[in-house]
């Protein structure tokens, strides 16, 4: 007979405050997301100002007329003014003297494309909040368009796959790698299945976004959009970190580290083999996305070494 | 007119006055990318940051829809904001801009005219301006380097007004009016702080707060989203009449007065008016002047503000008059006419069934000389006559 | 003269959460929902961290699912390191007062 273990896991003690959200809300049931939003606010606090952009999220970080899907303060703006709305809000107060919190929040599309320009603005500035990417590899909101994030070989509804065309030509913008670039105070890589990572992570930006831009690039797959059970959506993203294919770091300033580390990796085709998006891929094509996932993970890797944290 | 003696008189140029204007008015925030012909702005606010003029946040942004975004959104965290651009900057900014004026953020901006883009031009013109006349913005046109200084003061009083709470560009003529020095008078500091002072003593408006329930950016769905429209829409009315009391409290403060959302000059007994904005308003009267001195009965109206458009003014002035003329330094695609001249013609029943002239002139730095003005106050009058006449010139082109 | 009665308080498109906070019922989506073995259940919480919702409740020995809310993702299932949760299907709780 077992005996019960009658303690929680650790991972509830970050915990700081209650789930701002309401109890229905409207994203797909097994949403990464969701779980990434209610985890947030309930890690960071609720003094935190989230700056939204149209996405899967500002279904509900907006409001709908006067009423609100959550307690805190937000600013809602387009994709092309997030990182610079966030900017402006920070530095008002900063001229009166106070330190606040605000947590740009936006999907891959914003990050890497249309609101590129004013994130590595931001970051060359150093401006003083929190920017957290969930990277679901593509626009699922307006129906599953290819991003600059959506990896080679991927079926989405602009990158179909027929008699002429097979999927994604383009293996995608390695955005982390891109804002670790930036040399800013801060910038990792999260998931939902790495709970305490993410939960550490999230503390660790708000502390780091004192001297600077903290960026947090989380990997949310989409069962809708990708095509798994809506049960998967954990197992999915455990499996991406144990392929290798999202590798969990953090980086201060250039300088690298694992946060994570999988001492024997599993083959990608376990990864790609979970989602549908996936299953018109060649052995070629296979290969490319192989080999593309191995890149990146040793030029972590390789940086780990050449400019290691301290 | 009365110069206050705590005035001083400097030579400045337009993009001078505009940035002491800016200074003066203290703004929390502001927000620096350069495009020709404003560069000069930010390089004079930048330089009294440096000096320790200036105690603004300073963001060296990476484009002007960020320099959009970052003032709205300090704008609407309770902040007085201030930034500038030009043509193909206040085109890049254009979903900012609708984001300003439909959150009521209360930024001013300054838009130093240069022609739009669709054929390269680094010259003055005013079709930036009139190609976002819907932005839902309060656009005012200034005709003199004074006139910028005082119009940006008179703009964050205006802006912030509790009545209002809508965002203000500042206009003024590229390369005519950016780079001319004139000497101006600089009020005082104190000067400028007693003159907004008003504006504490009204209710707040809502700011974003952390911590607080209130979000801004609500979706409008429905009637939600009519009912803010509306309130826009009467808020840009509104903002006509309070632009008018607000120049008469600026004489009181500083002794210069501009006539608000237009000056009437001459036009009592005038026979035939000719409407000019900018700077080419300065051309016209010396002009009218001249004509006045030879017997002729002659005036100027000109448009101070162009959004909203000061319908109620503008009729007064006009009706019983014989024949109007107006100058425009922008085309509006799709009418073959210039924009103020459609919207003349839209009150033309107002005005009275009147010849109405429009002249496309100033183009691309080409001048609008005295010989121009005179030529079309002369198409005017022979319109007034009853022979037949153009509805529309384009002065610079060969028939 | 206006037909609109102005009903919104501010000037700007302002959302106010001290009003009632917009809520979906969420809980008639699923096809299927958690049910707990409270003895296998070792209260570790994995499935209470997991879901998407956040709508697990802490029983102090065990958890269990808001049912307003739950929408049968499956995912706390899945999760569970003690296999001690099973997806049922709503069926079979039809003649049950509240589903």
């Amino acid at each position: 007979m077992t005996v019960k273990a009658k303690k929680r896991n650790k991972v509830f003690d970050y915990f700081k405050a209650e789930d701002p959200f309401s109890g229905g809300l409207t994203l797909c049931p097994g949403c990464p997301l969701e779980l990434l939003l209610r985890f947030t606010a309930k890690v960071l606090g609720k003094e935190i100002v989230f700056v939204g952009t149209p996405s899967c999220s500002a279904t509900v970080l907006y409001g709908q007329n006067r009423q609100s899907w959550h307690k805190l303060a937000y600013y809602s703006c387009l994709m092309t003014g997030v990182a610079s709305s966030a900017t402006g809000i920070t530095r008002y107060y900063r001229k009166i003297g106070k330190d606040i919190t605000v947590v740009a929040f936006t999907g891959d599309g914003c990050s890497a494309d249309i609101g590129f320009q004013p994130l590595s603005g931001a970051a060359e500035r150093n401006e003083n909040f929190i920017y957290i990417t969930y990277d679901n590899e593509g626009y699922m909101n307006t129906g599953i368009q290819k991003s600059s994030t959506t990896p080679i070989g991927a079926r989405t509804s602009t990158t179909p796959v027929g008699e002429a065309r097979r999927g994604n030509p383009n293996p995608g913008k390695n955005v982390p790698f891109l804002m670790a670039m930036h040399k800013i105070p801060y910038a990792a890589t999260a998931t939902l299945s790495h709970l305490d990572d993410l939960a550490k992570k999230l503390i660790k930006a708000k502390e780091k976004k004192k001297e600077g831009l903290a960026y947090l690039h989380v990997f949310s797959p989409c069962p809708t959009g990708w095509g798994f059970e809506s049960d998967m959506s954990i197992a999915v993203c455990r499996m991406a970190v144990q392929t290798h294919y999202f590798p969990l770091w953090e980086a201060e300033r250039g300088r690298f580290r694992f946060t994570h580390k999988t001492t024997r990796p599993k083959p990608l085709t376990d990864f790609l083999e979970m989602v549908r998006k996936f299953n018109h891929l060649s052995t070629e094509e296979i290969a490319l996305l192989v080999k593309e996932a191995e890149e990146r993970y040793s030029l972590v890797e390789g940086m780990t070494q050449l400019w290691p944290m301290a | 007119m009365i110069t206050r003696h705590k005035e001083k008189i400097r030579t400045l140029t337009g993009n001078a006055a505009a940035a002491y204007g800016a200074m003066l008015c203290r703004p929390d925030v502001i927000a620096l990318y350069p495009i020709t012909p404003q560069s000069e702005v930010i390089e004079q606010l930048a330089s009294f940051s440096a000096d320790g003029l200036l105690d603004a946040e300073m963001v060296e942004v990476e484009g002007e829809n960020s320099a959009i975004n970052i003032v709205t959104s300090a704008s609407i965290a309770g902040g007085r904001v201030f930034t500038a651009t030009s043509s193909w900057g206040l085109a890049f900014m254009y979903d900012g801009m609708l984001q300003a004026s439909g959150f009521r953020a209360p930024v001013v901006m300054v838009n130093v005219n240069r022609e739009m883009p669709g054929i390269l031009a680094v010259s003055s013109g005013q079709q930036d301006m009139t190609s976002t006349r819907d932005s839902g913005w309060i656009q005012v046109v200034a005709e003199n380097c004074q006139e910028i200084l005082d119009l940006v003061v008179m703009a964050y009083r205006l802006a912030e007004d509790h009545d209002v709470q809508l965002p203000v560009m500042v206009n003024y003529d590229g390369f005519y009016l950016s780079y001319l020095a004139e000497g101006v008078n600089l009020p005082s500091q104190e000067e400028v702080h007693a003159f907004l002072a008003p504006l504490k003593d009204q209710p707040p408006r809502p700011v974003l707060v952390p911590g607080e329930p209130l979000g801004s950016g609500t979706h409008g769905i429905l009637e939600g989203f009519v009912e803010l429209r509306f309130k826009h829409s009467t808020a840009l009315e509104r903002s006509k009449a309070k632009f008018d009391e607000i120049d008469a409290l600026f004489r009181e403060s500083f002794g210069r007065s501009y006539g608000g959302q237009i000056e009437e000059y001459r036009t009592n007994d005038a026979e035939v008016v000719l409407m000019v904005s900018g700077s080419a308003a300065g051309t016209a009267k010396a002009v009218v002047d001249s004509l006045r001195n030879k017997g002729a009965k002659v005036g100027v109206v000109k448009l101070r503000m162009f959004r909203p458009f000061p319908r109620e003014r503008i009729v007064r002035a006009l009706t019983g008059k014989k024949a109007i003329g107006i100058v425009d330094r922008s085309v509006s695609f799709g009418w073959n006419c210039g924009p103020l001249f459609m919207e003349l013609k839209a009150i033309s029943e107002e005005i009275g069934t009147v010849p109405i002239m429009d002249f496309i002139d100033g183009l691309a730095n080409t001048d609008i000389t005295e010989d121009h003005i005179a030529d079309m106050i002369k198409s005017v009058q022979n319109a007034a006559k009853g022979e037949p006449f153009k509805d529309v010139t384009w002065v610079s082109l060969e028939e | 003269m206006a037909k609109i009665k102005i009903h919104v308080e501010y000037e700007g498109g302002w959302s106010d959460a001290t009003l009632p906070l917009l809520c979906l019922d969420t809980g008639c989506w699923r096809s299927e929902r958690p049910v707990v073995n409270k003895d296998t259940c070792t209260y570790c919480g994995l499935c209470a961290l997991f879901c998407p919702t956040q709508c697990m409740i802490d029983k102090e020995e065990y958890f269990l699912p808001n049912l307003d809310y739950c929408k049968g993702c499956g995912i706390c299932s899945r999760e569970c390191p003690r296999e001690a949760i099973a997806m049922v299907p709503e069926a079979e709780f039809c003649d049950d007062n509240e589903a």
